[in-house]
């Protein structure tokens, strides 16, 4: 009798557990990101703190992380979608998210928002939220980003007694200045440079911009007539000069080779770059974060102009838990998320008011004020701009090799071309 | 009858690991070969035998095809006279040669990725490896080999040298030891010298195992991938983007996976055609020579 009780019991108890496992569940989140695949911990755990906090505000969700190296990011979410498995809320990255917006992989998030008064487009800057708009249609909100911008070192302006640029100026005045600040040595080896350029197209697309040429037309269809025009042969060619006339600037295997960052090592003036290198600053070995400068990219036209990147959060179309997921996204999204993650240093928050909260740090009012001149990477609109990004890079290698400038463009925009023909 | 069932159930973990993972695949390939399809979309149209008349009038194709021959017959014959020359060395009867034995296979047990790393840093111009010791040799030259047009190639041929050492070590040594000992005895008593004995007997008994070692060795050659992808990307000028490399960009960077697929069976086509080129060839001497 004793154990017919005990067995009922049991009976019951494991009845109570089922129901409750089947009401009561939580909802499952998959997640994907690059994050976690970060070489810093410290990042990371921040990034696994904020995650925590979501699911302590939301106890019905449970998220789950899938951190992918960013270099496979890119395959691995495209073959996630042609599996049928693709995660429920994904990072979507500036260049290259033309392949999910395009192929109409995402939902679009317009409805949703909408209709939830906790979301205001306004919050954000209209050039970053455009990033992923097509007309109304809204396919990703973006999380944070960063224009690429112009960082000097201000102890090797002083040691050569050169003023710090200031604002607007143009491609001589740039030239002039990298020539003050490259020092040799008396059997004349460069010792220091006033450059680094480095075979990074989004680093130097923007001098293509600033003398008013392009690499594909305005609506991304084809690169003769754009690719091989007068102003985009001028800029490229005011590149090969530097490096290979003036020698202001390394050769490109010379910087990619050594391994170290001849800026951070102190050894160039200037380079190109994003907001992630302030906190790599930090720790360079021959340069003080408080040492280094920030100004906008010199321009032959009225106003400069550059290049942004940016991270923005998506939902798959087939997604089974939307609402959860608008719920992640807009936390993401949200001040408290973007604030924390400020803290890393690593972008510019797409939230206006909390990017703005920096503002009294002069590099980071320099940052904002370039903002609105900044514009999304070809990559957010083409599909396949993957590989119009390999044939620059070896275009800028022909050119740097001795190739003239104009044959080796027309050579990259056949190219472009014929694969735009079969896409 | 009911042995024979048996036998198909220790089978199947391999045959169904085959189907899944490489003749379903296979499958799937052909069919893409015949449409223009980014698989994101549901959008596929039907071009027929378009993406094979594509492949054939590209000239892209047409130097990774050229580049993967010169570095196959680069990289073949001079890796198999390395391996056959170690093989012999460490067929020696000397105190410590199992760890030679084993220095000589790390490379190939290493991630192809590490060792591509590795040999970049080698090959670099003002701090590698190669140009460190010429410059205490007062050569000072910083030759930048993978950005070099000219050098780039024989660049990846010498490191797949290095990198295949160890298996072709192994197999060698394998067909040296099976050389039955009387054979020697009988060229000895002939009067044979060592050099003598290995023209007559050691290099005619290896026959067997050279053809192994050619035929994995060539198709191996053709399908490399890592240490482009990894290296050279292809360059400089497209002057080492081999096939499998300039497969890949095909599919991922261009989503031209229609075209990708087409060319994977030309590449399939071309390695069946110099595989049944080397049988035939190598056909008349195999007779009369196995060791077994």
């Amino acid at each position: 009798m004793r154990a017919i009780g005990l067995l009922l019991l049991m009976v019951t108890f494991t009845l109570l557990g089922c129901n409750r496992a089947s009401n009561g569940a939580p909802v499952v989140l998959h997640v994907s990101n690059w994050a976690g695949a970060s070489d810093n911990p410290e990042y990371t755990r921040k990034i696994e703190s904020l995650y925590r906090q979501f699911e302590l505000e939301n106890p019905g969700i449970k998220l789950e992380i899938e951190s992918v190296p960013s270099d496979q990011y890119l395959q691995k979410m495209i073959l996630s979608f042609v599996a049928d498995t693709a995660p429920d809320v994904l990072s979507l990255d500036a260049s290259s998210a033309a392949v999910f917006i395009n192929n109409g992989v995402l939902r679009d998030l317009f409805p949703i928002a909408q209709k939830d008064k906790g979301f205001q487009a306004s919050d954000y800057w209209p050039n970053v939220l455009g990033i992923d708009r097509r007309n109304q249609s809204l396919y990703a909100v973006p999380g944070d980003f960063t224009p690429l911008v112009l960082y000097y070192n201000k102890k090797l302006f002083d040691a050569a007694h050169v003023p710090y640029p200031s604002g607007h100026w143009t491609f001589e005045q740039f030239l002039e200045t990298a020539k003050k600040l490259t020092i040799r040595d008396s059997n004349g080896n460069v010792k220091q440079y006033g450059f680094n350029l480095t075979n990074w197209m989004p680093g130097w697309i923007v001098w293509i911009w600033n003398s008013g040429g392009d690499v594909l037309n305005a609506d991304g269809t084809a690169a003769h007539g754009v690719l091989d025009s007068d102003k985009t042969v001028q800029a490229v060619t005011f590149l090969r000069d530097m490096v290979l006339k003036y020698r202001v600037a390394p050769n490109l295997s010379q910087t990619e080779a050594t391994g170290v960052d001849p800026f951070g090592n102190g050894t160039t003036a200037m380079e190109i770059s994003g907001h992630w290198e302030l906190p790599g600053f930090r720790t360079a070995p021959r340069l003080k974060q408080e040492d280094v400068g920030v100004t906008e990219l010199p321009t032959t036209l009225p106003d400069s102009k550059t290049v942004m990147y940016e991270v923005a959060f998506a939902i798959p179309k087939g997604a089974k838990h939307p609402l959860e997921s608008w719920k992640l996204i807009k936390y993401f999204a949200g001040a408290l998320y973007q604030r924390a993650y400020q803290e890393t240093g690593i972008a510019v928050c797409a939230r206006k008011d909390v990017a703005t909260e920096r503002a009294k740090d002069p590099r980071e009012q320099t940052f904002l004020s370039i903002v609105p001149s900044a514009r999304g990477p070809w990559g957010a609109k083409v599909v396949g701009y993957d590989f119009v990004e390999q044939e620059g890079k070896k275009m800028m290698e022909r050119v740097l090799s001795g190739t003239d400038p104009r044959q080796s463009l027309r050579q990259m925009a056949d190219r472009i071309d014929s694969y735009f023909r079969v896409r | 009858m009911k042995k024979g069932k048996l036998g198909y159930l220790f089978i199947a973990p391999a045959t169904i690991h085959l189907l899944v993972f490489a003749i379903f695949p296979m499958v799937f390939s052909v069919f893409l070969s015949l449409f223009r399809w980014n698989l994101l979309t549901s959008e596929r149209t039907f071009l027929g035998l378009a993406n094979y008349t594509y492949a054939f009038g590209d000239p892209l194709f047409w130097n990774a095809l050229w580049n993967s021959t010169k570095y196959a017959l680069l990289s073949v014959p001079l890796g198999m006279a390395a391996g056959l020359l170690v093989a012999i060395l460490v067929n020696q009867k000397l105190r410590g040669v199992t760890l030679f034995r084993t220095l000589y296979y790390i490379p190939a047990i290493s991630s192809g990725v590490a060792i591509s790393i590795l040999w970049i840093y080698i090959y670099m111009p003002e701090t590698g490896l190669i140009n460190s010791v010429l410059g205490l040799l007062h050569i000072n030259n910083k030759t930048d080999f993978l950005k070099n047009e000219s050098l780039a190639m024989y660049a990846l041929v010498f490191m797949s040298i290095w990198v295949g050492l160890g298996p072709r070590m192994v197999l060698f040594l394998s067909g040296l030891i099976g050389i039955p000992q009387s054979l020697y005895e009988a060229a000895e008593l002939d009067g044979a010298g060592k050099l003598r004995s290995f023209w007559n007997v050691t290099l005619p008994m290896l026959i067997p195992t050279t053809f192994f070692v050619m035929i994995t060795s060539t198709i191996g050659a053709l399908q490399v991938f890592t240490p482009v992808y990894i290296m050279t990307q292809g360059g400089p000028n497209e002057k080492t983007d081999m096939v499998g490399y300039h497969i890949y960009v095909e599919a991922w960077s261009k989503f031209l996976i229609g075209i990708a697929s087409a060319k994977s069976f030309v590449l399939l086509a071309v390695i069946v055609l110099v595989s049944i080129l080397q049988f035939k060839i190598l056909k008349n001497q195999l007779e009369g020579y196995s060791t077994t």
